[in-house]
């Protein structure tokens, strides 16, 4: 996804297939009967994004680009439900769906997210339809809801894509295979494909920390959100490492990534360093360094962001963001609501 | 102008307090239940996964019981009435054997996820600490902390006061053993969390058992 952030594809194809399995999905949904105890999660997701760029001096209202999906004001859901028998969960079924104002083409985008069914094997987790890929920090940290871009939005790789995955968690840690379409967003068959595999030593959650490797292969298309500003598929081979470390009040979250990206040499090298302050962490702070390199060009952003927690459904926060190639500098405000139905 | 208008509409749609009753829905789970189901809970075959809230379930009059129960008003982000628990029944076959609950509970260096292993008559088999990013982690995820939890129920903490840390008769509970003591406030934590942790339960799951007449 190494194209200009300025560039508009001549024609925009639709797929069906999204309306489709978002129709049906949301049905699946308003079928859900409340219940005092329950096997799924429905969440109602708002949020209300607007900036300023000192490049254009104007107000937007996006996050950073305007073709990419996150963030933008936007209305919905995030249903989870179990799935199970007599002896037990046996897989789980998950759909993110987000009905967003697509400034500046003045019209809402439907945008759908997880929209996968997983399945316990046993010997591993297997999943199917529009997940992570098994690529870096992005596989592993939710940034559905957060403001600083991560790694995809710079060109590497895919924050969500389309086909089949498998996890094993382990003791020491975990291993993860996908194979998806490339494509990111919108499903396409241009016979574009992306293979990509991570082992990560330490559970997150569990050791505090979490040292990945990713190896990343195929052929993929140039996309940003749902536009395909490049047809072609491109060679694509991914090396990367990632680290997620916590102690105490701080987060740092690293990732180098080096190899071919879409048929150019490419390297990134992203930081965020984070502090959790005020009672419960509802306070954080957090700078962002990324560095990249593209067919021998080098780029850079700083980012600093803030992020409160007013209560368990609502967060306000702020991001600033200075693009080294554009000298622009972009403000971002959001409040973002996110409240179990 | 059209695009300011949707953002502010976004904006108070998110602050209406219609649609935001200020309550947090933080949950606690499993990092891998497949996993930490087998290790906490030898010889289980599989697990259903239930979820379970205050306000679906008791709303505020449970609430008030749960507070008094616990000796401490709920607040925060972790304890509000719309939480969504996270209660892992465990089966042999098609058989129940037993639970697995955790909880958030607020520490020093931010959340802190307490679970239970619990058997059918809410006695505690086992006691896992999962996230905890303070410095003193690995002191308070030994065996040995884990151990002194083992065997105790909600009839044990009825005498520990969660505010004071203190309790007012001699029992297990008054023997369990700080073993990080510059963490003081995390050792409170800790045991804060497995006392609502078992009331919890005790509300959702055993029907009350083990309420007394408060």
């Amino acid at each position: 996804m190494t194209c200009s952030r300025n560039s508009r594809p001549e024609e925009i194809r639709r797929s069906p297939w999204r309306k489709l399995f978002a129709g049906w999905a949301l049905w699946v949904i308003l079928c859900a009967c409340p219940a005092t105890a329950s096997d799924y999660l429905l969440y109602l997701e708002a949020q209300g994004v607007a900036g300023y760029s000192s490049r254009t001096d104007e107000a937007s209202y996006y996050s950073w680009m305007a073709d990419e999906v996150m963030q933008k004001p936007s209305l919905g859901v995030d249903f989870l439900k179990r799935l199970s028998s007599e002896a037990g969960d046996f897989g789980a079924f998950a759909l993110q769906y987000r009905l967003a104002w697509d400034d500046p083409e003045d019209r809402f985008q439907s945008q759908l997210y997880n929209a996968w069914f997983k399945y316990k094997a046993g010997w591993s987790d297997l999943w199917l339809g529009h997940n992570r890929p098994a690529m870096g920090l992005s596989s592993i940290f939710d940034t559905h809801g957060l403001l600083l871009p991560t790694l995809p939005m710079y060109g590497f790789g895919f924050d969500r894509d389309w086909g089949a995955g498998a996890s094993r968690d382990l003791d020491w840690g975990n291993v993860s295979l996908s194979l998806t379409t490339g494509s990111g967003m919108p499903v396409r068959f241009d016979g574009n494909y992306l293979a990509t595999a991570r082992v990560a030593k330490g559970v997150l959650g569990k050791d505090n920390y979490s040292l990945g490797a990713s190896l990343t292969s195929g052929q993929i298309l140039g996309v940003m959100g749902y536009e395909v500003i490049d047809r072609e598929p491109r060679r694509t081979f991914l090396g990367g490492v990632d680290l997620t470390f916590l102690r105490d009040f701080f987060e740092t979250r690293v990732e180098v990534v080096s190899g071919r990206n879409r048929g150019e040499r490419a390297t990134a090298i992203f930081l965020r360093e984070g502090v959790n302050l005020m009672d419960e962490g509802r306070l954080k702070l957090e700078i962002q360094p990324v560095s990249w390199q593209t067919a021998g060009r080098d780029q850079y952003s700083l980012a600093s962001g803030a992020s409160f927690q007013v209560n368990g459904d609502l967060a306000l926060r702020f991001m600033h963001l200075y693009d080294g190639q554009t000298g622009e500098n972009r403000f971002v405000v959001q409040a973002y609501g996110y409240k179990k139905m | 102008m059209k695009q300011g208008i949707i953002f502010l509409l976004f904006c108070l749609f998110l602050a209406d307090p219609a649609t935001h009753p200020a309550l947090a829905a933080v949950g606690c789970d499993l990092n891998d239940p497949d996993r930490d189901v087998k290790r906490l809970f030898p010889g289980s075959t599989g697990y259903k996964t239930h979820y379970m809230s205050i306000d679906k379930q008791g709303g505020d009059p449970q609430l008030r019981r749960i507070e008094q129960r616990l000796g401490d008003s709920f607040q925060g982000l972790y304890e509000t009435v719309d939480v969504p628990y996270t209660i892992y029944e465990i089966l042999n076959g098609a058989e129940k054997i037993g639970y697995i609950h955790g909880v958030n509970q607020k520490g020093h260096y931010g959340g802190i996820q307490v679970f239970l292993v619990l058997d059918l008559d809410g006695i505690i088999k086992s006691f896992y600490l999962q996230k905890l990013t303070s410095r003193a982690a690995t002191q308070f995820r030994s065996a040995e902390f884990g151990k002194q939890f083992e065997g105790l129920s909600l009839a044990d903490f009825d005498a520990y006061d969660v505010v004071t840390g203190k309790t007012t008769a001699t029992g297990r509970v008054n023997r369990i053993n700080n073993p990080a003591p510059e963490a003081a406030d995390d050792f409170r934590a800790v045991l804060r969390a497995a006392k609502k942790n078992l009331i919890l339960m005790d509300e959702f799951v055993y029907g009350n058992r083990f309420l007394n007449n408060i």
